[in-house]
């Protein structure tokens, strides 16, 4: 059986703000959805985990929430993105790249470079 | 920024938590709900498609748990859950949550009131005074080891001389005679250096302090500044008393100001009401010298150390200083050297003598609340054990281990927390009760203790110790409960606890070291009370009068005393009369001299000293001491008889050997005496204590300006002496007041006053604790007796008797019992040796105390074994 990915929480967290400033509000349902549609089946995280991760990011003021109708007019708390947030995932993308960057030039490296 | 927000955020949370609850629920639904019609879009079955949808979503219930630790504190909500299940389970032990928390409040109640005394005399030397604790005292020491305090002159020098101190105020204790001729008060005041008041950082109540001005020259400016109790009684605390004129010692003194509340001067514990400039020395005390005369050394100096400067610092320069002093004037300083010390270790006034006391008492003290912390543990022990299969449902349940643990100990920090709120209630209550204990006196003396922040911070410090010592067994037993274990028994299997066998000898081991200091404290003061002082004191007056304001000479102080003894004993109801120097059994002691006697051969290095007071003829008549040898002093106007003295039996037995004492000269280092009598032993300093040489001089020969006049009656009644003795006085001399009018009896009382307080704690700490201990071994063994119901009723219905059944449990828990009560007791024997060196062993004590613990350890025992012998077999059997 294939082992399936841990998601640390803060990885979820950057997801979440990512998909929020791509596709605008969304409720919970249409997030996992989005985060599981993108990473493909690699990621298959439980959906409920998302709920956690979403009110810490309320809490925080990076995003904001309120009920709404979803497109099959259902009631359905959406979340959009708030300015705070909005600056918080341009930080965390810069952290995230230069983070993936240096690893990659970890990676990268042969025996040569480093004598 | 952030996380404050998210913390208030969820601080809100914690309180709205039902709302919450339900907008999750919702958002779940609904989440679910979307996805059953994608999978049933995706053409599954109805069933299957909620099914999938579900298994996708995750574990509900632990997604929640995951979303409320996100949403509040989990720690605040827990804490709060805590305590009200703690509130809950105590209120439904009342009875064993009372004994619990009035057992911990008299426990930290008494120790907080000692603490308060001890804080004041290590911390807080002077009340009123912010940073007390940073001033020393500065203080030339003869060779003698002596502190004969500095002279005017001096205190100039050394406050210049001393760089490591920042400012050095010099102060000197006076008695006032306030008021009108014939209407005189007798007041104790200070005269004090210009920078007394700005040294001491003290902000007047009213008016203002000395000018550095009015603190200069000699004479200059009569001013006058009052405590704030004076001005509170004497002017009930009007505004204009800035301004008025006092008259002091015949002098006018205009008050300029009036003293912060609880300022009581700079010799505490005494207690003074008004302060002048020393340079009005010349003028207040009849033209004293005080002022030019290196050898007047009447000032005591205090001084704070400069910031950054040690006490050694100040030592060093201190020492240089009084060495070139000494090389300056020989005359006067000539082998002073000096000492810095701190107020704690003050060589004068009561602080000393208490400062050990009182260690002794906070450590018995201490000892005792631990005593209680076991009682406690004891107590929650026992009760634990009975809340085993709660806790093991809880356990059960998903409660961790330090959950467990911090249920039961919420719950005992709770009593504990209860019990140091009543403590410190009680501690209040006990200094205010102390210091309003009236301690009258030559010098009014007040020890101005309170609970303050300092002290209440020592209390919930104990208090939290407490809860922490009674916590930890029950919360290491419940916690390693085993759950199966826990859940499977019913009352039946017994499992033993050795943790309350031995909490249950370490508690009885210390209320044993306890019982044996009280009663030991008792008993001391009862025989104090009851030894004859071989002296007797009944129908004795006591007044002092003192002509130190008058600048008198030998002959004037003299002639005074002769006159006055002469008209005291032409009263009618006057037995005998004489003056001394020094009482018997006084707070402050009786001053030793160093002396010399013919044909006495020393064998160690040092000087002899003996106790020495200056009285005049008749006063062993008026204490009704025998004369072993020889006569009484030769008559005060007797201008021939050379300098006498007289000395007591244990001087003739410890310098002469025994040999005769009549007729040799005895050198002081001021003048020669030839010893014309042995009188017998009597009591000087204290109570049972070992026979002190004394030496007795006449006031013929060493006039004084202080007296104390002893008066015999004839009828019985010396109280009613008092008034026919002040008439005397104000026909001598109408600006003298008699001041001090007590009896004898009176005298003695105040004596004891330091010794009743810690007996009187005792008295009724003692039963207190006896009733505790039984109390503690009561729970304990029913508690025992209880878990082995079946297998007494087993023993019973194989035909055992009751009687059997009680003694074998009696026998096992006072195996226990003996076990602790003999290390304690063992650990009393060898403090009681240690404190009281000569003192011996008090035998009935060191087994008076044991039988009656262990009688009371028996009975406590005894009650429940016995109810449990009772029991019906049958009942029992079936009880299965």
């Amino acid at each position: 059986m294939k082992q399936k990915a841990d998601v640390l929480q803060g990885t979820l967290a950057l997801m979440v703000l990512k998909t929020l400033d791509v596709l605008g509000p969304l409720h919970g349902y249409g997030i996992a959805r989005r985060i599981e549609q993108i990473s493909g089946d690699l990621l298959a995280v439980n959906q409920g985990t998302l709920y956690p991760v979403l009110l810490k990011l309320e809490q925080e003021g990076a995003v904001a929430s309120e009920w709404g109708a979803s497109e099959n007019h259902r009631k359905a708390r959406f979340y959009r993105l708030t300015r705070a947030g909005r600056k918080q995932l341009q930080a965390e993308t810069k952290d995230w790249e230069q983070t993936a960057a240096i690893i990659g030039r970890f990676f990268e490296a042969k025996p040569e470079d480093l004598s | 920024m952030k996380s404050l927000r998210r913390f208030f955020t969820r601080l809100f949370n914690s309180a709205a938590r039902s709302a919450q609850e339900e907008r999750l629920r919702e958002e779940i639904h609904e989440h679910i709900a979307l996805q059953t019609e994608e999978n049933l879009d995706a053409g599954l079955s109805p069933v299957e498609a909620r099914r999938q949808a579900m298994l996708k979503f995750g574990g509900v219930e632990a997604m929640k748990q995951d979303y409320r630790a996100e949403r509040g504190l989990l720690l605040i909500e827990n804490l709060l859950g805590d305590l009200r299940n703690a509130t809950r389970s105590i209120s439904r032990m009342p009875g064993l949550a009372a004994v619990i928390i009035i057992s911990l409040a008299i426990g930290i109640g008494v120790n907080t009131t000692i603490f308060s005394w001890i804080q004041l005399i290590l911390f807080q030397p002077l009340p009123a005074v912010t940073g007390a604790a940073n001033f020393l005292l500065v203080e030339p020491r003869t060779e003698g080891g002596g502190y004969p305090g500095a002279s005017w002159l001096e205190y100039r020098d050394v406050q210049t001389q001393v760089p490591a101190l920042r400012d050095v105020v010099a102060s000197q204790m006076v008695p006032f005679n306030v008021g009108e001729k014939g209407r005189t008060e007798r007041t104790h005041g200070q005269l004090v250096s210009g920078n007394y008041f700005s040294a001491l950082a003290l902000k007047p109540a009213l008016g203002r302090f000395f000018r550095p001005e009015e603190a200069e020259r000699p004479g200059t400016e009569p001013v006058l500044v009052i405590s704030y109790d004076y001005w509170q009684t004497r002017f009930r605390g009007a505004p204009d008393a800035v301004g008025q004129t006092l008259r002091v010692n015949e002098r006018d003194l205009i008050v300029i100001g009036v003293a912060p509340k609880d300022f009581q001067g700079t010799l505490v514990p005494l207690k003074f009401e008004l302060w002048a400039p020393a340079t009005m020395a010349p003028s207040l005390l009849g033209g004293t010298r005080d002022l030019e005369d290196r050898t007047l050394r009447s000032f005591s100096l205090i001084g704070m150390l400069r910031s950054g400067a040690t006490r050694q610092e100040a030592q060093a320069e201190f020492s240089t200083a009084m060495a070139q002093l000494a090389r300056n004037y020989p005359d006067a300083s000539a082998g002073i050297g000096g000492d810095i010390l701190p107020f704690w270790s003050s060589p004068r006034g009561p602080q000393r003598l208490l400062i050990s006391g009182l260690a002794i008492l906070q450590g018995v003290m201490l000892l005792l609340l631990l005593a209680v912390c076991g009682n406690t543990a004891n107590l929650m022990l026992a009760r634990g054990s009975t809340r085993q299969r709660e806790m093991a449902v809880r356990v059960a349940l998903g409660a961790g281990r330090w959950r467990i643990a911090s249920l039961v100990l919420s719950e005992n920090m709770l009593l504990a927390l209860l019990g140091t709120s009543l403590g410190a209630a009680i501690a209040v209550w006990g200094t205010t009760a102390l210091r309003v204990a009236p301690i009258i006196g030559a010098f009014p003396l007040l020890f101005p203790t309170r609970v303050d922040a300092f002290t209440l911070a020592f209390a919930m410090l104990l208090g939290a110790a407490c809860g922490l010592i009674f916590s930890a067994a029950p919360a290491v037993h419940l916690a390693r409960l085993d759950v199966q274990d826990g859940l499977r028994s019913s009352s039946n299997t017994p499992p033993r606890s050795r943790a309350r066998k031995v909490l249950m000898g370490v508690e009885v081991g210390l209320a044993m070291v306890v019982l044996i200091a009280a009663a030991l404290f008792l008993e001391n003061f009862r025989s104090a009370r009851q030894t004859d002082p071989r002296f007797r004191p009944e129908g004795v007056l006591l007044a002092a009068y003192d002509l130190s304001g008058r600048n008198p000479n030998d002959t004037s102080e003299r002639e005074f005393a002769a006159r006055l003894l002469e008209r005291l004993r032409s009263l009618p109801d006057v037995e005998a009369a004489a003056i001394a120097t020094n009482v018997p059994l006084d707070l402050h002691g009786i001053p030793a001299r160093p002396f010399t006697v013919q044909g006495r051969v020393r064998t160690q290095v040092g000087q002899d000293r003996a106790i020495s007071n200056t009285v005049t003829p008749g006063y062993f008549k008026v204490m009704a001491i025998p004369l072993v040898e020889g006569n009484d002093f030769a008559d005060m106007r007797d201008k021939a008889a050379p300098a006498q003295a007289i000395v007591n039996e244990e001087f003739v037995r410890r310098y002469l050997d025994g040999a005769d004492a009549i007729g040799r000269r005895l050198q002081t280092r001021a003048a020669s005496f030839t010893i014309t009598g042995v009188a017998r032993n009597s009591v000087y300093d204290a109570f049972g204590e070992a026979a002190q040489p004394a030496v007795y001089f006449s006031y013929r020969d060493r006039p004084q300006d202080q007296g104390e006049i002893h008066l015999r009656t004839r009828s019985g009644n010396e109280t009613a002496l008092a008034s026919e003795a002040r008439a005397v006085l104000r026909n001598l001399d109408p600006m003298l007041p008699l001041y001090d009018v007590r009896t004898f009896s009176q005298h003695i009382e105040r004596n004891l006053y330091l010794r009743r307080i810690p007996a009187r704690m005792f008295a009724v700490l003692g039963p207190l604790l006896l009733g505790l201990a039984a109390i503690g071994i009561y729970a304990v063994v029913s508690y025992a007796v209880a878990r082995r119901t079946r297998e007494i009723g087993v023993r019973l219905a194989f035909g055992a008797t009751s009687g059997r059944v009680v003694l074998q449990i009696i026998r096992e828990n006072l195996g226990v019992i003996a076990w602790g009560a003999a290390i304690g007791w063992l650990l009393a024997l060898v403090i009681s040796v240690h404190a009281i060196p000569k003192g011996g062993v008090n035998l009935p004590v060191f087994i008076g105390v044991p039988a009656i613990l262990l009688a009371v350890a028996t009975l406590a025992c005894g009650i429940p074994a016995r109810r449990a012998s009772r029991i019906d077999p049958m009942a029992a059997l079936r009880h299965e």
